[in-house]
């Protein structure tokens, strides 16, 4: 097996240098690239079959718009209700791995299948949902173990460059599916073996090359004293669940979710840029595709910003470019530079709060709850996002999309307050 | 070098060339079009009995073993033992066409990914094309072959509830010009004389009066509205609720349409008098997810995503099958 000092040692020369050489900042483990590696490769493979996935089914196996969409709402779905229990099951048995790897495995096993049996709507969709349970299975662990690869001083940074390499796999799959279908028309084989390979190849990696015992962090945290009364033994449930009783934590998920809440959903937010801008409907992907850029090519910088300023600092200032984006919506005939400037805007929102918030967590939490603790936070953000989805949608329809982005923004401040107060009023800093 | 390295260069080595194999065969297969393969449409005998003579329908072929099949126009004239006449080498996943011919297919484009409606002449040929921005569902041209319409789903907005849902895009286009006129979204909309507007609003299957009135549905908080507007003025009123994808019958006096039925989507045909307001369910029992379409003022045909049957217009009689393995119905003058 691997030497657990070896993630330890900063890569030198084939490292990424993330930062200045000494102080806070610095270079990512050699683990936090091989795990994004595995990310990369792994959206590749899953992006590329999400993106033929509609035309799929609806003209290769003639499913209905109903059936589409019930499929869709699983992919969307699916993952949430293992995610809990495998980032539990990793921290008890400190197999952070091996639950990873499962899930990894689990998804490439499906892409495997829809190239075997995938020939009707019925087994698309339970393939779907299996597909979407292994990713549910290993985002917790696979952050776990980049937290626990990763120095106090650089893990925003890590977290950085995990969602640049992520990203662009996820811009990636979709690219080569369509060069493919170029090649090759109307064979969805085609696509499904060549997901296949990047999903196998993704696993291979992880396997070979990931350690999965990292260095045994020092106790930095402090909840570690209060939770970890029982030394070395295995974490169990209610020490799981007791995390949400540490103040630091709750308050961190506190805000976290009261700031989620606040924030309009992507899908909506494409949308009224869409209608705002008067933007013709082929144009559409293209704001996903603009937005992912940014958030690839600031992920890392976005990090080193972090570690350096201070992560809370970067990550209010990350939804307060909210900001701007909500006042593009409410502007009316917004042009172009509008336009470029939201996406600017909203890339560099993704860059600043997805990767920090969980490195912010995971300086609080203890080693031996990382994954379980993870698992906790993504789940409450989940949660406030299909509240914030909800109320969205219904002031939308009720009052017309002014008055939503207006009632958002004003949401947004008061959460951004309601934020900064709490962190002030916080006796220890949080980070 | 180290053992890791070498299992990862195998593996990958395995994947280059076993996958780069697999699509290289794809490709050349894909290329190599076959396409004298007889069609597997097939008019049923006894249906077509049923049916006044000398009907002719035109419909698409579905056969999802066969991609290279599956979508190509058919013409039939349903005399008992007649087999499909393929006309062209449009292949449509929902076609229509006008008395005077020209008509409107909505397509996947060449690179096997993106839509596009194709306007085409009285020979079945290809006059003009226009990128369609989501999943084809349903098309109509004016009786007089000015105007048509197209709906398609739009995927990937989040409405309430956190589920994905469609939402639909539905334009009138204009077939001389070959490209769509204006989005029904566009459309101002009233109900009993005053202005009707909703955020979640979405408008499809449209059908034509002449070459400026039209039949679409308005669908909004989970109501489903019949809205009648003309293409000229750019205005719509709302006539009644609770029609879906209406199909006005030759003699323009009736609606064909799908009810929904119960909260889950299911769907019965039903066909209302414009004039009297009746309304009655049609024989066919089961749901029906299609814009149904006149043969004659007696009958209407219409397809189960399979097969394609007829029924009476009046609710009586029962459901028979005209045609196997064909979606997308029209009737041919």
């Amino acid at each position: 097996m691997y030497q657990a000092e070896s993630s330890r040692v900063p890569l030198g020369h084939r490292g990424l240098r993330a930062g200045a050489a000494s102080g806070r900042g610095g270079r990512v483990s050699r683990n936090v690239v091989v795990l994004g590696a595995v990310s990369m490769l792994t959206d590749v493979s899953s992006e590329m079959v999400s993106a033929i996935l509609p035309i799929y089914l609806v003209f290769a196996l003639g499913a209905s718009p109903l059936q589409y969409g019930v499929v869709d709402g699983i992919y969307q779905g699916a993952s949430a209700l293992v995610r809990l229990l495998s980032g539990f099951v990793a921290d008890r048995w400190r197999r952070h791995k091996d639950v990873a790897a499962a899930g990894y495995g689990l998804s490439a096993a499906c892409k495997a299948a829809l190239v075997a049996i995938g020939g009707t709507v019925s087994a698309v969709t339970a393939i779907v949902l299996v597909d979407r349970t292994g990713k549910g299975i290993r985002t917790a662990p696979r952050d776990a173990l980049i937290a626990l690869s990763s120095t106090p001083a650089t893990l925003a940074t890590a977290f950085g460059v995990h969602r640049a390499m992520d990203t662009a796999g996820a811009l990636l799959g979709p690219l080569l599916a369509f060069g493919l279908l170029l090649l090759a028309p109307a064979r969805f084989d085609a696509v499904f073996v060549v997901s296949v390979c990047f999903a196998v190849v993704g696993l291979a990696v992880l396997l070979l090359f990931a350690d999965g015992h990292p260095r045994e962090r020092d106790d930095q945290a402090g909840i570690e004293r209060t939770v970890d009364a029982g030394g070395r033994t295995r974490p169990t449930l209610r020490e799981a669940i007791a995390l949400l009783g540490e103040r630091r934590f709750r308050v961190l998920v506190g805000i976290a979710a009261v700031l989620a809440i606040a924030t309009i959903s992507d899908g909506f937010i494409y949308l009224g840029l869409q209608r705002t801008l008067d933007l013709s409907l082929t144009a559409f992907p293209l704001l996903f595709v603009g937005a992912a850029l940014v958030y690839m090519a600031l992920a890392i910088p976005a990090g080193r910003l972090a570690d350096r300023l201070g992560r809370t600092r970067v990550f209010l200032g990350g939804y307060a470019l909210l900001l701007p984006v909500y006042a593009v919506l409410l502007v009316p005939s917004a042009g172009l530079v509008a336009l470029i400037f939201a996406l600017l805007a909203l890339g560099a929102y993704y860059a600043a709060t997805d990767g920090v918030l969980q490195a912010i967590a995971s300086a609080l939490l203890p080693d031996r709850l990382q994954a379980s603790g993870l698992a906790l936070l993504v789940t409450a953000i989940s949660l406030a996002k299909l509240i914030s989805s909800l109320a969205f949608g219904l002031v939308w329809t009720l009052g017309g999309l002014d008055a939503a982005a207006a009632a958002f923004t004003a949401a947004l401040v008061a959460a951004l307050m309601l934020a900064g107060w709490a962190l002030a009023r916080s006796p220890e800093a949080i980070a | 070098m180290n053992g890791r390295v070498v299992a990862l260069i195998a593996i990958v080595s395995l994947c280059v060339v076993g996958g780069g194999a697999y699509v290289t065969v794809a490709a050349l297969t894909a290329e190599g079009t076959t396409s004298d393969e007889r069609p597997r449409i097939v008019v049923d005998e006894a249906g077509a009995a049923t049916l006044p003579a000398a009907s002719s329908l035109l419909v698409r072929a579905v056969d999802y073993d066969n991609p290279r099949l599956n979508g190509r126009v058919y013409r039939t004239e349903l005399a008992p033992g007649d087999t499909a006449e393929s006309v062209g080498g449009l292949a449509c996943e929902r076609v229509y066409v006008s008395p005077t011919g020209t008509g409107l297919c909505l397509a996947v484009a060449r690179n096997g990914f993106d839509y596009q409606g194709l306007v085409f002449d009285r020979r079945f040929q290809r006059q003009a094309s226009f990128s369609i921005p989501g999943v084809p569902d349903r098309a109509r041209v004016s009786p007089d072959g000015r105007y048509g319409a197209f709906t398609a789903f739009l995927s990937g907005h989040t409405y309430s509830l956190g589920v994905r849902q469609f939402s639909t895009h539905t334009a009138i286009v204009d077939m001389r010009a070959g490209k769509p006129l204006f989005s029904l979204d566009e459309l101002e909309i009233t109900r009993d004389g005053e202005r009707f507007e909703r955020a979640d609003a979405n408008l499809w299957g449209v059908t034509f009066v002449d070459g400026d009135r039209f039949y679409a549905t308005l669908g909004t908080g989970g109501q489903h509205y019949l809205i009648e507007g003309r293409v000229s003025t750019r205005r719509a009123r709302v006539v009644r609720d609770h029609v879906e994808c209406p199909s006005l019958s030759p003699d323009g006096r009736r609606i064909a349409y799908k009810r929904r039925v119960g909260k889950l989507d299911r769907w019965r045909l039903h066909v209302l008098d414009l004039s009297t307001g009746r309304d009655v369910a049609l024989a066919e029992r089961r749901s029906i997810d299609d814009q149904p379409e006149w043969l004659g003022d007696a009958h209407v045909v219409y397809s189960d995503d399979r097969h394609v049957y007829a029924v009476p217009a009046d609710g009586g009689g029962r459901p028979h099958r005209l045609v196997a393995r064909a979606s997308s119905p029209v009737a041919l003058p």
